[in-house]
């Protein structure tokens, strides 16, 4: 019996939190547009008028691409920094996303990505002369 | 992981979107690039390059999809076609990857969605990103997409029942299914003959027949001034003959409709000439009549029936006074004329239906 009236009255404040955070939804905007979200879980097969819901879905997404960004930033602050010619110029001053490190984040998200160096004419091009023949 | 299955979809997602979708998936590809683009941004990059960025946008999109997809079942499995929070809750859920699957993920005691972990993680995600109050918003306006097709492509979008305000005939129909096609598209009902244009085209060619008349009238008392001093009664019984043996050699070529389908305005139209010609008389009046109407005098045989008598009798004076070898020379004459006549008629079959 205790049990179930704790149950009870944390459902209920966590149903209140909820509630309050649904509400909060409505004021902080995502920086994926609402009408994008919606044409996507459209898409999807997903039907639902209440536009907090939506957001829920941008902010997720928000939430997933912020992350992986992050630990492909890590990763490239992470790398040994190049030579220092000048005693001004920074290490970190140039933060570009490389198919390097997303591959490296992504990973841990369970996704193997891998980026063609070059692309060649031939399987063959680039092999040894005597391994070719065979 | 459903996340593992994505490294290849994202080039082959490309094809199936032809047709009405491929308008919009550029657009759309390229919203959801510029955003990810801004996310980066806040994250702490400055630059980056083309393909890990297409590279992440593809993810973002189809992290999108499969959230709805997985949001679907859920609430279809619980028998509902609207999606609530619960069922985005669980979608999370199975997206991601929890190690702690144990102590944290949904229990069943309290069936809470805040017990979720993922939940939790986006309600501090949004806690931080109000608190840095940055401007996370999107930059861009969109615009308002799918622009419909109503008024670009023409398509017509058939209103359901309920909008129309029917009942639908049949009450396994439900309202809000497309109305069906209005009867008369399928069927043939009663036309309201709208006779509006008509009294209009018929004035006006009252009109022209009447200043036909009086054209040919102006012309005829010319020629009885001219003849009159001249001549006498001869001419009257030129005239007479003349006509009938046009008539007669008219007729047979001209056909039946045009002579019944005209016949009363006809004579409407020449009741004032006739009359004129049975008080004077003519006689290369008729000639130039007939040059202009030569369907007209073809329809005098219905004249004659209301004119009647009148020209009869003088065709009666005609035989008594004229000599036989000036009624041949005329008869050629007239059969010249009436050749001429119909040449005239052959060439221009659209002056005789303007009549």
């Amino acid at each position: 019996m205790n049990q179930g009236q704790q149950s009870g009255e944390a459902k209920h404040e966590d149903d209140a939190a909820l509630t309050e955070f649904l509400a909060s939804l409505m004021d902080y905007t995502p920086t994926i547009p609402d009408d994008l979200v919606e044409h996507y879980l459209a898409k999807s097969g997903f039907q639902c008028p209440d536009v907090r819901l939506i957001r829920l879905v941008a902010v997720a997404t928000q939430k997933f691409v912020a992350d992986v960004a992050s630990d492909a930033l890590q990763h490239c602050k992470a790398r040994p920094a190049p030579v220092v010619k000048d005693k001004k110029q920074q290490k970190d001053k140039r933060l570009v996303l490389t198919m390097e490190d997303l591959s490296k984040a992504l990973r841990e998200y369970g996704v193997n990505v891998k980026h063609p160096e070059y692309f060649a004419d031939s399987p063959s091009t680039g092999m040894d002369p005597a391994t070719r023949d065979e | 992981m459903s996340l593992e299955r994505r490294t290849h979809d994202e080039g082959e997602r490309k094809d199936p979107s032809s047709s009405s979708s491929s308008d919009s998936y550029e657009f759309t590809h390229a919203a959801s690039k510029s955003a990810v683009a801004q996310i980066c941004e806040t994250v702490g990059y400055n630059h980056s390059k083309d393909p890990p960025l297409e590279s992440l946008t593809g993810f973002a999109i189809q992290y999108i999809l499969q959230l709805g997809k997985s949001a679907t079942s859920f609430a279809n499995l619980n028998g509902r076609s609207q999606c609530n929070v619960f069922d985005i809750v669980l979608a999370l859920e199975d997206l991601s990857c929890n190690n702690n699957v144990d102590e944290e993920r949904v229990s069943l005691d309290s069936c809470s969605a805040l017990r979720s972990v993922k939940l939790r993680e986006i309600i501090n995600f949004v806690k931080l990103s109000d608190e840095e109050e940055e401007e996370g918003a999107f930059i861009q306006t969109l615009p308002r997409f799918p622009v419909s097709d109503n008024k670009v492509k023409g398509k017509m979008v058939v209103p359901s029942f309920v909008e129309i305000g029917e009942t639908p005939p049949g009450k396994h129909i439900p309202l809000w299914l497309p109305a069906f096609p209005d009867p008369h598209t399928y069927k043939e009902t009663p036309m309201w003959v709208e006779r509006g244009l008509d009294p209009r085209g018929d004035k006006i060619e009252q009109a022209r027949q009447r200043r036909k008349a009086e054209r040919a009238l102006l012309s005829l008392q010319r020629k009885l001034v001219c003849r009159i001093s001249s001549g006498g009664d001869r001419v009257w019984g030129d005239m007479d003959g003349g006509v009938k043996g046009e008539i007669r050699e008219d007729e047979s070529e001209v056909t039946e409709e045009e002579r019944n389908g005209d016949g009363l305005s006809v004579v409407e139209a020449f009741a004032p000439v006739l009359e004129a010609a049975r008080d004077g008389g003519f006689s290369e009046v008729d000639a130039e009549w007939k040059e202009k109407k030569p369907v007209a005098l073809s329809k005098l045989r219905t004249v004659k029936k209301f004119l009647g008598e009148p020209l009869d009798l003088t065709l009666q004076m005609k035989g008594e006074d004229r000599a036989m070898s000036l009624r041949e020379e005329d008869r050629d004459d007239k059969r010249r004329r009436a050749e001429f006549i119909l040449r005239q008629c052959m060439e221009n079959p659209v002056d005789l239906n303007q009549l």
